[in-house]
């Protein structure tokens, strides 16, 4: 439970590498404040934590992008929730429809572990990325919005929903791209027992991305 | 039937004494013929036959010209020498390039023979042969005469327009080469058209003048040329200065990212009590400050500094691509070849 949190917070990051970016291979280092919240009906269980990584990004056409992101962190539990570690591998493809949209598919691994246990996250993401410049072009908005028709849990049974919204700003400054972002991806689990389980992961992104060539 | 068979006794009497004669090349070998053999007497009515306005066969004009030498020949050989000199005028006045071979005639052949040359003033310019001509490295030749000594003057002018260029103005007797850069008076290469170069001569014997004058085609063979790139129009420069309504746009669109960041994290329902809604009001006024300051910035200054850079610099690369191609074009005009071939009009000067 802790780890699909962290898990979506990572997914919220490596989401964040701009696709309508016209480099050819970029690579941008990230720092997330994360913060998952789950209620299995024993009530909300809230854990905090930072969050970092990097996204590589291949542009390998004019329209076609790929993305591979590894974010990793530890979340802090609040007074009797277990902290936990968490770990993620994804791979994002983008295609540019028109300037400002694109179309997005990709798919996740996550980890996550407690000094109880560990579980694994499958996810697997539909969606799509506006992209608006502000004058000057040297400032764009971005907005995000994914579904996840195959998620995954060991230990659960897959979400009825599940679903990802992020908005945020990128700054360019001459070779570089500042990212600033807040997601938010959710989880609704059937009921079970009569207890039905939710889990939300939001976070708040700084992301520095590195044009390389 | 009797008309018929009258008619072709007719057409047959009349077609065998020409069949016998032959045509004129026949005829003219024939005089070749009698004249190596020195019967000189058999070779004149022959020759007389084709300079005759009666000879009924076409006869070229260096056919004539052949004719009326060999009579010039063969009477100076039968001891006519005013004869000869009349017949040896006729071959020189209509081309005045005829000459004797010293090894083929005798030396009174060809004192009779310089005898007709004083008398005649004839100026003449050989047909221009078809060439190609790199004017960096070769000439276009010209062969022009003069029978004998006089002052010649040689112009070549584009017709119809500019003035003429003088290639040679100088005394001369006899057959002489002169050749042409490719340059106009002006010391450009000529230009594609056609061009006229007239011969005018005047004798230092007689005192008379002739002139003659002959045209020919000029065309450049140069490499296609490379055009230059267009001049950058709106549509391929990006915007150097932020527009009113742009300005006020980008307000918009910052209160758009930071609603949509509070929509997001009010998404979060009342069952998980939020989700970090700090940070979305984080990124929610960074946006609405962010709109707020690109909305000043762009009123006060307006100018869109990466954006003058970027056109500049598509600027400078448009202009080098063309420096380099008038570069290369420059080059390739250089190296024109110049294509002559000739043309209708060739004959006496007015």
């Amino acid at each position: 439970m802790r780890a699909a949190g962290v898990i979506v917070a990572a997914a919220i990051l490596g989401g964040a590498a701009p696709a309508g970016a016209q480099r050819a291979l970029t690579v941008a280092p990230l720092v997330s404040l994360a913060e998952h919240r789950v209620d299995a009906g024993f009530g909300v269980e809230r854990s905090l934590g930072p969050i970092v990584g990097a996204v590589g990004t291949l542009r390998v056409g004019p329209r076609v992008e790929w993305a591979v992101r590894a974010v990793g962190g530890r979340l802090i539990g609040s007074t009797g929730v277990l902290d936990r570690d968490v770990g993620e591998l994804g791979v994002e493809a983008s295609v540019v429809t028109v300037p400002w949209l694109a179309l997005q598919a990709g798919a996740a691994r996550r980890a996550y572990s407690t000094k109880l246990g560990r579980q694994t996250w499958t996810l697997v993401g539909l969606g799509a990325e506006a992209r608006m410049a502000f004058a000057g072009d040297a400032i764009h908005s971005v907005w995000r919005a994914a579904l996840l028709p195959a998620v995954s849990a060991s230990g659960l049974r897959g979400p009825e929903t599940a679903v990802r919204g992020a908005t945020g700003l990128e700054y360019r400054v001459r070779t570089m791209t500042l990212c600033v972002e807040y997601s938010l991806e959710r989880y609704d689990f059937p009921a079970e027992a009569g207890v039905r389980r939710l889990e939300q992961l939001s976070a708040v992104t700084l992301l520095l991305e590195l044009r390389l060539r | 039937m009797r008309a018929v068979a009258l008619a072709a006794i007719v057409v047959t009497a009349t077609i065998s004494p020409l069949a016998a004669q032959g045509s004129t090349a026949e005829l003219l070998g024939q005089a070749h013929e009698f004249y190596e053999r020195l019967e000189v007497e058999r070779a004149l009515p022959l020759l007389r036959q084709i300079v005759s306005p009666n000879w009924p066969f076409e006869v070229t004009r260096e056919q004539r010209v052949e004719a009326y030498k060999y009579l010039g020949a063969c009477l100076t050989l039968a001891g006519k020498r005013d004869s000869a000199v009349l017949f040896f005028r006729a071959a020189i006045e209509r081309d005045p390039f005829t000459e004797l071979d010293p090894n083929l005639f005798t030396p009174a052949q060809l004192a009779t023979f310089g005898e007709a040359q004083r008398r005649t003033f004839a100026v003449a310019v050989r047909s221009v042969e078809p060439a190609r001509v790199d004017p960096r490295t070769a000439r276009v030749r010209f062969t022009i005469v003069a029978t004998h000594a006089a002052l010649v003057d040689v112009k070549l002018s584009a017709v119809g327009a500019g003035p003429p260029r003088s290639l040679v103005q100088s005394t001369m007797d006899g057959v002489r080469e002169i050749t042409w850069d490719g340059l106009l008076a002006d010391r450009r290469l000529a230009p594609p058209g056609r061009y006229a170069l007239a011969v005018a001569g005047r004798s230092r014997l007689t005192g008379t003048s002739d002139s003659a004058r002959v045209y020919f085609d000029l065309r450049h063979e140069v490499a296609p040329l490379e055009d230059t790139l267009p001049t950058l129009d709106r549509g391929a420069l990006l915007p150097e200065r932020i527009s009113p309504e742009a300005a006020r746009r980008d307000v918009a669109k910052g209160l758009g990212v930071a609603a949509a960041a509070l929509l997001i994290a009010g998404a979060a329902n009342g069952d998980l009590g939020g989700g970090e809604r700090e940070g979305a009001v984080v990124v929610a006024a960074t946006a609405a400050v962010t709109g707020v300051v690109a909305f000043l910035v762009g009123r006060r200054h307006g100018a869109i500094p990466q954006n003058i850079v970027a056109n500049a610099r598509r600027r400078a690369e448009r202009d080098s691509a063309n420096a380099s191609v008038r570069g290369r074009n420059a080059d390739r005009i250089a190296a024109t070849v110049l294509l002559v071939s000739p043309a209708a009009g060739e004959g006496p000067g007015p």
